[in-house]
């Protein structure tokens, strides 16, 4: 039988094992009541839970786990007599049961991890648990304490004379107790290499006086190791008690460990924090250090630094390092201070203000321009030259650097991966850039589906990988930069890329395009933006149901930016992203009708033409060979008066297509204040907002990609009626 | 010739899990369901190391190594105490009663290795 067929075999055994254990654990709930003698009914009930816990451990049934822990601990405080039996403690432990029991049938149905449907009535279980708990300290989950958590206490570099340093004298009853010294040394010699053993027999007595039971002898032992300090020390865990054990970094490795302490990050300030992260002393070796300073009479006055080296848990050079390292962390923390922290409002109110200022400057400049009085269009134009100074002091005040919200998918991406099962590391890069706090706060969502997406979809499951020649690890990448005014983020995975053929015959399946459409990739690409479009054959949790790409894509065009897809066969995809820096000054293209003034964001706009022969009775006209739809402005805002003879059109892009505005006059770029337009103003499509002219006009906002398709709809229902 | 490992456990399938993992790594395994039947699995035959439950029916581990120290074939046999962190208590109980090593629950198979070379040669 091989190895999985004989863990299949026990975990069917353990599926068995804990079905009955629940059930005597629910006979066992259901008479506890009447009982008067409860006490052997209650261990029975603990001793069922707590071997499912540690059963459940052993199959690397985490979820498990974690419930029954809580489960057992409560059960613990009963067997103690801390708790009575109580109705409400039954009423809440017998559904802990049922979900034991479901959570056990879902590993016999081959669900080994957390099922997400279960986890809302479990959480529940668990809050109803923890007020049972509440006057107890509540107990860590058990988990065995990983070496990797630990700071990386010898890292690479070429280490040929070894790099610790053991001095062990085991106790004397040793051999009494079943510990035979030489299998502790033969299994440190697994972790690394015995560069040199010495054995001390000075502790020998007499032979007439000598106990053959008895261990005497002493080790020296210099070991090359990766290992860190905590887990050479774990190897002789079962022999502390009574054993002499020390282990040193060697001599000449000291000037790495300084090094190591002063490159450590500078979050805590602690000696002990400090020399514990660079992995000279472990954790058992402080809490001594720390006792032994706590229990002096009549207070704790020698320095911890001082009862380490003490203890010969550390050499003097080292604490030396890390009372330096603690005096730079004082310092740096004291020069922090120099920045302050605002209020996010009171930023966005001064904000709103400069705009005004702006604004008004404009209108100041306007009328000292209509004045011939020289000193006073000096005086403005230095004045506007400062103004401009505080705006752009200003927006920079309100950027704020994408690495935090970058950081945050860490967790995520470890987590869905656990989820879905793939091993994927997540490299993040141009964390510092910087762009507008609004824009962080709103790209958030539309970043978390595109990493999903491709964790899930992107990247290939580790079989697939292996099969491609590729490491079985994947790897998503998130990256930012700075690009002619606006900010780029990217996020790429290294699976199979994009399926050029699948996305194309879905697109036609769905209606999407005609059979016959001649497409570009990078068209065929732009299609999964698309409402309603989802290759996935299988939905699963995260990604997949078709509503979601088309909302990343909305969202990000509601924060005036675009995306594209980039995709290599076989290697991966990337998607990018590219907003505007900030979303309270825009470029804008002035133009009027009328008597009105619009602003037309700068970057939809293709270019200005004149509309020549225009017979004002058709709305589209020939664009070099091209059909080019357009809009009149004068008719869709009602604005009374004569048209001019000669109107001119402004071509702007939305969603991939040009369409063009009519409107009376071209005035030119203009650096736009976005000012919202109040609630009132709500309903209306197609305008973004408004802002303030320097002549104290308002002008109108348009929003380009709404207003055109505000109106492709109702051209469209035009027709439809035309054709009914 | 295997060392002889005995594995006292009332779930059945930890002893099967670590039965495993032991016959894996190249040790005889001898399986016994509570103290009392740990003591009647011995026969007096050579056993390099036990590795025993606390909490078990009939007989708990406790009794069960104390009961095994008494034995003067079996004085010196190494014993790993399944403990759980929550139970502090009881492993100090099973230290003074001799068994001097533990492996804390729920642990991998691979924790469970680690213990035992600690402890015996293969």
């Amino acid at each position: 039988m091989s190895f999985d067929d004989q863990m299949r075999d026990a975990l069917k055994t353990f599926v068995i094992e804990s079905l009955e254990l629940l059930q005597d654990m629910e006979d066992g709930l259901l008479g506890l009541e009447d009982d008067p003698e409860p006490s052997e009914r209650i261990n029975a009930i603990f001793r069922a839970a707590h071997t499912i816990k540690g059963s459940s451990g052993l199959f690397g049934l985490d979820h498990i786990v974690a419930f029954t822990h809580v489960v057992e601990s409560v059960l613990d405080t009963l067997r103690d007599g801390k708790l009575s039996v109580s109705p409400e403690l039954v009423a809440i432990l017998l559904p802990c049961c049922d979900h034991m029991i479901e959570l056990i049938q879902a590993v016999a149905d081959g669900n080994v991890s957390t099922n997400p449907s279960m986890t809302n009535a479990e959480r529940q279980l668990l809050d109803g648990l923890e007020s049972f708990l509440k006057p107890e300290p509540k107990q860590v989950v058990t988990t065995v304490q990983q070496a990797g958590e630990q700071f990386e206490a010898s890292g690479g570099g070429v280490i040929d004379s070894g790099n610790w340093h053991l001095f062990i004298q085991f106790g004397e009853n040793c051999l009494r107790d079943g510990m035979d010294p030489l299998s502790f040394i033969r299994y440190l010699a697994t972790l690394g290499e015995i560069m040199s053993l010495t054995t001390f027999s000075h502790a020998m007595p007499d032979a007439e006086s000598m106990d053959p039971e008895s261990s005497y002898l002493g080790f020296e032992i210099v070991l090359k190791s990766d290992a860190d300090k905590a887990t050479i020390e774990a190897v002789f865990d079962f022999v502390r008690d009574g054993s002499y054990i020390h282990i040193l970094p060697l001599e000449d490795k000291i000037p790495y460990y300084v090094e190591l302490i002063n490159s450590l990050g500078e979050d805590n300030s602690q000696l002990g924090e400090l020399l514990l992260k660079s992995g000279v002393i472990t954790q058992r070796e402080l809490q001594e250090g720390l006792n032994v300073q706590q229990a002096q009479v009549p207070q704790p006055n020698t320095r911890l630094g001082e009862i380490l080296v003490d203890q010969q848990v550390v050499q003097q050079p080292l604490v030396n390092a890390a009372l330096e390292k603690q005096q730079q962390i004082k310092d740096n923390k004291a020069r922090e201070n120099q920045t302050i922290r605002v209020d996010a409002e009171r930023l966005d109110k001064l904000i709103d203000v400069i705009g005004e200022l702006v604004i008004s400057g404009a209108g100041v400049n306007l009328r000292a321009l209509q004045t011939s009085d020289s000193a006073l269009l000096e005086a403005t134009s230095e004045m506007m030259r400062l103004v401009e100074e505080v705006r752009d002091g200003a927006l920079q005040l309100r950027m704020v650097a994408i690495g935090a919200t970058f950081s945050r998918f860490q967790r995520v991406v470890r987590d869905v991966g656990k989820e879905l099962g793939k091993d994927i590391s997540l490299v993040i890069t141009g964390g510092d850039t910087e762009v507008d706090k609004s824009v962080v706060e709103k790209i958030g969502d539309p970043l978390m589906h595109l990493v999903r997406n491709a964790m899930d979809h992107g990247i290939e499951s580790a079989e697939v990988r292996a099969a491609r020649g590729k490491s079985s690890r994947g790897e998503l990448r998130l990256n930012a930069y700075h690009e002619s005014g606006s900010i780029a983020i990217e996020v790429s995975d290294d699976g199979g890329g994009l399926d050029r053929d699948r996305i194309l015959a879905k697109a036609i399946e769905k209606g999407l395009v005609q059979p016959d459409a001649k497409l570009s990739d990078q068209e065929i690409y732009s299609l999964i933006f698309e409402p309603g479009f989802s290759t996935a054959s299988q939905i699963s949790n995260l990604s997949g149901r078709g509503v979601g790409m088309d909302v990343v894509k909305r969202n990000v065009t509601d924060l005036r930016g675009d995306i594209e897809v980039e995709s290599r066969p076989g290697q991966g995809s990337t998607i990018r992203i590219r907003l505007p820096l900030t979303l309270a000054i825009i470029d804008g293209f002035l133009v009027g009708v009328g008597k009105s003034s619009y602003v037309i964001p700068l970057d939809r706009v293709v270019e200005c033409l004149e509309l020549s022969g225009d017979l004002n009775d058709r709305d589209y006209m020939d664009l070099r060979g091209e059909v080019l739809p357009f809009i009149r402005l004068r008719n869709l805002f009602n604005i009374r008066g004569d048209q001019p003879r000669r109107p001119n059109v402004v071509v702007v892009h939305a969603a991939g297509v040009k369409t063009g505005l009519v409107v009376d006059r071209l005035i030119g770029e203009f650096q736009t204040v976005i000012k919202p337009l109040g609630k009132l103003f709500g309903h209306v499509e197609g305008l973004g907002g408004s802002t303030i002219l320097g002549s104290g006009e308002v002008a109108l906002i348009l929003d380009v990609p709404v207003l055109v398709s505000a109106f492709e709809h109702k051209l469209q229902g035009n027709m439809h009626l035309a054709q009914a | 010739m295997a060392k002889t490992i005995l594995v006292v456990d009332d779930a059945a399938s930890v002893r099967q899990v670590v039965g495993i993992a032991l016959k894996g790594a190249g040790y005889d395994v001898i399986e016994a369901c509570d103290g009392k039947d740990g003591l009647s699995k011995l026969n007096g035959q050579k056993i390099h190391l036990i590795i025993s439950d606390v909490n078990m029916p009939n007989m708990d581990g406790i009794t069960f190594v104390k009961e095994l120290k008494q034995l003067p074939a079996y004085k010196f046999t190494p014993v790993i105490m399944l403990t759980t962190e929550s139970q502090e208590g009881k492993k100090q109980e099973g230290q003074a009663a001799g068994a001097k090593a533990w492996v804390v629950k729920p642990f991998q198979p691979a924790q469970m290795l680690a213990a035992v070379s600690k402890l015996i040669l293969p």
